[in-house]
C-alpha cells in the first residue's frame, strides 16, 4: 500500500517571539549608534540651520525646492496609503478546513476520509499497489485519484519517506491470507492547483493532525514530518 | 622570391594578431573594481562632519544588552540542536521505511533506490511577510542599468 502525504508549506513567516523581537531591536540600535550620517540626514540638518537663520532675519534664501522634511512627509503618506493584505484570512475566521488559505504560517497536510474495514477514518490518501507499478508510480496515481488532475505537487524522490504497519482484524485475515498491510508513505509538496475530490477532505495543521489521526498512525506520520 | 615574401607577410600578420590577443587577455586578467565594496573617497574626507554625537550609554543599558546577547546565544543553540535532532529523526524514519521495503521485495527496493533526476534543478520562493494581494496590478516601470562596463 502506498500513501501520499501532501503538504502545503507556509506562505508567511511566523510571528517573532519576545526574545527575537527584543534582539532585533537591539541590533537595530547598535547599528544606528555605530553608523555615520547619511546624505539625507546631512541635508536635513543643513536645512534646519537655514530655517533658523531665516527666522532670525538673516538670509533671504527662498526655498523653492522641497525640503528634506517635506519629502519624508510625502513618503510616509504614500506608504500609509498602501494596503498590505492581512495575515489572517477569511478562511481563518470561518475556520474552513477545506480551504488552503487558512493558517498561512503553518504547514498544512491533506487528509481524506477513507473506508478501512468497517469504519471510515480520516487518513492520508492511500491505495493498494498494483502489479507492474513501482511505488513512485503508485504514489502519483494515488495523488491523482485523491486530488483530481488539477493539483500540481512535487513528490520528493523515489524512496518512501515513512512507514506504517497494521494488522488486519481476524475475519479479514482469513479472507485474504495475509496478516496485515504495510503502508509506505511518500512525501509531496503542494505547489498549486485546485483540489477536486469526491470524498471528504481536510487540510490540517500539526496539532489537528494529532487529534484526528489514529495514535499509532499519527506517530509514524509525525516522525517523518518537520516539527512546527 | 614570391613564396618567401608571401610567407614573411603572413607571419608578420599572424604576429600582429597574436600580440593584440595577448594585450586583450592581459586586460581581461586585471581585477575590475566592485563599486559597492569600495568606500567612496568623498566620504573619507567628510568623515569628521558625519560622526554622530550621541549621549553615552549607561551601565544599565550595557548590562541589559550583554544579558540579552547571552539569552539569544542559548536560544539559538537550543534551536540549532533541535533542528539537528529533527533531521536525524526524519532520516531514521526514511531508513526504517527503506529497510521494511527491502524485506518486502528486493525489486521494489532497487527501484526506490534510483536517483530521481527530476528533483534538481529546483526553484522555490520562501515564505514572505504578508500574503500576496489578490488581483494586484503592479505598476509598470523600466530598468535603466547604469553600472560601468569594463572591457
Amino acid at each position: 500500500m502506498t500513501a501520499v502525504c501532501l503538504e502545503r508549506k507556509p506562505v508567511i513567516v511566523q510571528e517573532l517571539n519576545k526574545l527575537e523581537s527584543d534582539y532585533k531591536n537591539l541590533l537595530a540600535e547598535v547599528e544606528f549608534e555605530r553608523s555615520l550620517k547619511s546624505d539625507h540626514e546631512v541635508r536635513h540638518e543643513k536645512e534646519i540651520k537655514q530655517m533658523e537663520q531665516l527666522k532670525k532675519g538673516g538670509d533671504v534664501d527662498v526655498h523653492l525646492k522641497q525640503t528634506a522634511q517635506e519629502s519624508v512627509d510625502a513618503w510616509t503618506e504614500e506608504a500609509s496609503q498602501f494596503k498590505f493584505s492581512s495575515k489572517i484570512t477569511e478562511a481563518d475566521k470561518q475556520n474552513d478546513v477545506k480551504s488552503l488559505n487558512r493558517k498561512l504560517d503553518k504547514h498544512l497536510v491533506l487528509v481524506v476520509k477513507q473506508k478501512v474495514g468497517k469504519d471510515s477514518l480520516y487518513l492520508l490518501p492511500q491505495d493498494l499497489r498494483q502489479d507492474g507499478e513501482t511505488l513512485r508510480q503508485t504514489a502519483e496515481r494515488v495523488l491523482k485519484d485523491a486530488c483530481g488532475s488539477d493539483v500540481k505537487a512535487m513528490i520528493y524522490g523515489n524512496a518512501p519517506f515513512g512507514f506504517y504497519k497494521y494488522k488486519y482484524p481476524k475475519h479479514v485475515r482469513n479472507e485474504n491470507n495475509s496478516i496485515g498491510a504495510k503502508v509506505f508513505i511518500y512525501f509531496a509538496r503542494y505547489q498549486k492547483g485546485h483540489l477536486q475530490s469526491q470524498n471528504d477532505y481536510k487540510w490540517l495543521d500539526r496539532a489537528e493532525l494529532e487529534d484526528i489521526l489514529p495514535p499509532e498512525y499519527n506517530k509514524s506520520v509525525s516522525q517523518m514530518l518537520i516539527d512546527e | 622570391m614570391d613564396p618567401a615574401v608571401i610567407k614573411a607577410r603572413e607571419d608578420r600578420k599572424k604576429k600582429k594578431i597574436e600580440k593584440q590577443i595577448r594585450r586583450l587577455e592581459k586586460n581581461a586578467r586585471q581585477l575590475k573594481p566592485i563599486e559597492e565594496c569600495e568606500v567612496p573617497l568623498g566620504l573619507l574626507d567628510e568623515k569628521k562632519s558625519r560622526i554622530r554625537s550621541l549621549p553615552a550609554l549607561s551601565t544599565e543599558t550595557l548590562e541589559n544588552r550583554a544579558l540579552l546577547e547571552k539569552k539569544w546565544a542559548t536560544y539559538k543553540k537550543n534551536q540549532n540542536l533541535a533542528d539537528i535532532q529533527m533531521l536525524d529523526r526524519i532520516i531514521f524514519a526514511q531508513q526504517k521505511a527503506l529497510d521494511e521495503l527491502r524485506k518486502e521485495s528486493e525489486e521494489l527496493y532497487q527501484e526506490a533506490m534510483q536517483v530521481d533526476c527530476r528533483l534538481l534543478p529546483y526553484k522555490t520562493e520562501g515564505p514572505l511577510e504578508t500574503p500576496p494581494i489578490e488581483s494586484y496590478e503592479s505598476p509598470d516601470g523600466d530598468y535603466v542599468d547604469v553600472s560601468k562596463k569594463w572591457e
